[in-house]
């Protein structure tokens, strides 16, 4: 293989950010990858800071940032930073046809499937959610057949939190074969159906009698595959509303145009993808990283880099090994600081408001996100570490998702490329 | 089953995290398939304990995409297959053309060897079709049949006047270059001597096995590994690198024998495998790939298969013929062509890979490209039958350049 600028472990939405960036300043880009990245199941929108650690909700994202304690990623760094990078997202959207709205000085409420909401940043223009605090009347729409979205579980859940509101619901009929031998329907196939002439027809024949003046329509993310805005488009103008989808369980329609969009504008960019190279070691002279060692069924590769940036998530994603008592980081071979005894690894609230500790753990970096070894030396000088594989952050708690991610990618690879 | 312990096939390392479903073609295509999450790991946990009769297993069509995106590296195709093999042990065949696509090679060897019978096959195909007969089999009437060529590649190969070199391989042509399409192999022999490279090849070869496992033939599969793979052990420790250009063959011979069977020497000679374009690009790193390349002005497309992004070797075919100067060629990166070996072939699942494969045809005749270009034979039929464009190997772009 040969020798590439820039190597990146990893095409999560992290690693492929990253690649964007370096690849538009001009620098010779290579992904190895294994698997497609999670972000393919996530919910496709950019948390960046939700909450306070104390729980109270965010309003402009980047002056929390700024007050961030020292050991969260965003403390690495800062709030120009990071707007920066969150800036440079919204232009690959807009380059895309798929521009996302939302800033990162402002952090928007979105409906979720079960009507509850949550606070992101940036969110694709189908999940716009200011437009059902803007309308009089919401309308829920759920899909007989379809699993995994309670229409009526939203529909009362909005109405208890949006009570000057007058929310209803509505049930639209696929009218798809449903028998033994055939498989439930997911969001997907609903977004295939509205995607065909016929569904497209049937659903706006069912829905444009309930829809009064004034109405947001609230449904699961079925508004097209791709990363584009023709059904919503068509769908608005013809029912001359709103519409707003909430994020829903995997498989994940939103997250999928978010990987397609990011996938394309890499390309496009000469960005090239190795898939399937599953990443086991890496080559380190003189506290420089040479190349990274991959290893299928036939035998071990090298690819060689002048610098690195490791990309490869946590412990969802396989970047970090959890193992009983013990975490590494396997690519560079990081022991990740953790309790010997695992019920220290978790509160035993689960699903409190506290963030968890083992949600935390990552690999440790100094302010220039290079690895640090337990020792608190550097692991090689070339290489940074970006996203879910970074120590001292719970994004769940937070709502960072997708954040740190972009935040981090942006700094590596704008470093990389000689910007401070 | 006896399982490579070194690619110890475990479903508990999925995570149901559902990224196979959002990128399975077949799912997309039909509700008739449950999905490769489900079919493949979740019931292969219960059928640890109960015998499972799920007819839907029938419809994936091994093109390891769930594969390629699994971010916990499980074999979720190979689980397909070894379900669908175990059902068909009590079920009977949905497909009287199974059999035959399954044993690809049989035909083949029974074709070549009379005399004007690759005339009378084809000439017989296309009658089969006008009058039916095809669709009584179970064979689509729609899909492009390969068809046979008068002459096997092994036969051609001998009539080569190979200059010896230092640097040897040893080529596995397979069925469908053996067969159907010769001149795809001996374009291999051409461009390897112009890069100083001498080609041998093994008349005991055996149909790699790869029809056999989809269509649910698995014990003619292990028959045919172990002659092979015993073969290919003996090649290396000769020391010759081993060749395919069928990604199909390829992947099997190197991957799925080491997931299904357990035979010595597996790991040994995989080591020692390459793609006909990986090898090249790979002397291509080394400064050692002959660029003496005559004018190329033809627009090309160029479609990767499926078996080959699955054997992370990226993209070689994309790194060699841009060198070619002149050339304008883009990949149409429009994922798979849906006809999976023998799978587009049969009536029932034809509907199905067309569909598949609609957005690739429409890549194709949106790029006003004059030829698609691609390792795979069969992907070059359904490009062709989908798109109207002619489809050829990359090797044979390379022999044109070559001016031979």
């Amino acid at each position: 293989m040969k020798k590439s600028d820039i190597l990146i472990i990893g095409n999560g939405i992290s690693g492929l950010f990253a690649a964007c960036v370096a690849a538009d300043k001009g620098k010779k880009v290579q992904i190895l990858s294994y698997g497609a990245g999670t972000l393919t199941i996530g919910g496709g929108i950019i948390d960046v800071l939700g909450y306070t650690d104390e729980g109270t909700p965010v309003a402009d994202p980047m002056q929390a940032i700024a007050a961030m304690d020292a050991k969260h990623p965003y403390a690495k760094v800062g709030a120009d930073t990071a707007k920066k990078a969150l800036d440079t997202f919204l232009k690959i959207t807009e380059e895309e046809g798929f521009p996302y709205i939302g800033s990162a000085n402002e952090n928007i409420w979105l409906p979720t499937a079960i009507g509850n909401f949550k606070p992101s940043c940036l969110v694709p223009r189908t999940m716009n959610g200011k437009a059902l605090i803007a309308a009089k009347n919401i309308l829920v729409i759920g899909f007989d057949t379809m699993k995994d979205f309670y229409a009526d579980m939203a529909t009362k859940n909005i109405a208890k939190r949006l009570p000057d509101k007058n929310v209803e619901q509505l049930i639209v009929e696929l009218k798809f074969e449903y028998e033994r031998d055939l498989r439930d329907i997911s969001a997907m196939d609903v977004a295939r159906w509205l995607e065909t002439e016929a569904g497209y027809r049937s659903f706006v024949d069912q829905v444009k009698s309930h829809v009064k003046p004034d109405t947001a329509i609230v449904l699961p993310p079925v508004l097209g595959l791709d990363p584009n805005y023709k059904i919503l488009d068509t769908l608005e103008k013809e029912l001359d509303c709103a519409l707003v989808e909430v994020s829903s369980l995997p498989p994940a329609v939103t997250g999928t145009r978010l990987t397609k969009m990011m996938t394309a504008y890499a390309k496009k960019r000469g960005v090239q993808i190795i898939e399937k190279a599953r990443v086991v070691g890496s080559e380190i002279i003189d506290g420089k990283c040479q190349a990274v060692i991959t290893e299928g069924f036939d035998r071990q590769r090298k690819f060689y880099a002048d610098q690195f940036i490791l990309a490869t998530g946590g412990v969802y994603g396989g970047g970090l090994v959890a193992k009983i008592g013990a975490m590494t980081e396997p690519v560079f071979n990081i022991d990740i600081d953790v309790p010997k005894v695992q019920t220290e690894w978790s509160h035993k609230d689960l699903f409190g408001d506290k963030k968890q500790i083992f949600a935390q753990f990552g690999v440790n970096v100094n302010s220039e996100l290079t690895p640090l070894a337990a020792d608190g030396k550097e692991v090689a000088s070339n290489v940074k570490v970006v996203g879910r594989s970074l120590a001292g952050y719970d994004f769940c708690v937070e709502k960072s998702g997708n954040g740190v991610a972009l935040i981090t990618a942006y700094k590596a690879a704008a470093a990389f490329c000689g910007e401070a | 089953m006896a399982i490579n312990k070194h690619h110890a096939i475990d479903p508990d390392k999925c995570t149901a995290c559902t990224i196979c479903i959002t990128a399975c073609p077949v799912t997309a295509a039909t509700r008739k398939f449950r999905g490769p999450k489900m079919t493949g790991p979740a019931l292969t946990r219960l059928r640890k304990l109960v015998s499972d009769d799920d007819p839907m297993l029938d419809y994936c069509s091994n093109c390891k995409t769930c594969d390629l995106v699994c971010p916990s590296g499980v074999p979720i195709s190979t689980l397909n297959m070894l379900a669908k093999n175990e059902y068909y042990k009590t079920h009977p065949r949905k497909s009287p053309a199974d059999d035959m696509l399954a044993h690809s090679e049989k035909m083949g060897k029974l074709i070549t060897s009379i005399p004007l019978a690759s005339t009378f096959a084809n000439l017989g195909m296309t009658i089969g079709k006008s009058v039916g007969m095809l669709g009584a089999m179970g064979i689509s009437s729609n899909a492009k049949m390969p068809s046979y060529a008068s002459e096997s590649f092994i036969s051609k190969f001998k009539k080569i006047k190979q200059t010896s070199y230092q640097r040897k391989v040893v080529f596995f042509s397979g069925c469908f270059i053996n067969y159907n399409q010769p001149e795809v192999g001996v374009d291999m022999v051409k461009v390897y001597q112009k890069n100083k490279i001498e080609v041998a090849i093994d008349e005991n070869f055996v149909c790699c096995g790869s029809p056999m496992v989809a269509g649910g033939y698995i014990d003619d599969a292990r028959v045919n590994a172990a002659k092979n793979a015993k073969l290919l052990k003996a090649w290396v420790d000769k020391g010759y690198d081993i060749i395919t250009a069928c990604t199909s063959c390829g992947l099997m011979l190197k991957q799925e024998y080491q997931e299904l069977f357990d035979f010595e020497g597996m790991s040994e000679y995989a080591e020692h495998m390459y793609d006909s374009v990986e090898y090249l690009a790979k002397l291509h790193d080394e400064g050692e790939f002959n660029t003496e390349f005559a004018n190329d002005s033809t627009e090309y497309i160029y479609h990767a298969p499926c078996h080959l992004k699955v054997q992370a070797i990226g993209r070689p075919s994309m790194e060699l013929l841009p060198l070619v100067p002149g050339i304008k060629i883009q990949e149409a990166d429009a994922g798979c062509c849906g006809i999976s070996g023998s799978y587009g072939f049969k009536a029932d699942k034809n509907p199905i890979a067309m569909k598949v494969g609609a957005k690739l045809f429409g890549k194709i005749k949106d790029s006003h490209a004059e030829l698609g270009v691609c390792e795979c034979g069969t992907c070059r039929l359904q490009m062709e039958n989908g798109s109207g464009v002619p489809a050829i190997h990359p090797l044979t772009v390379l022999r044109k350049a070559y001016g031979l």
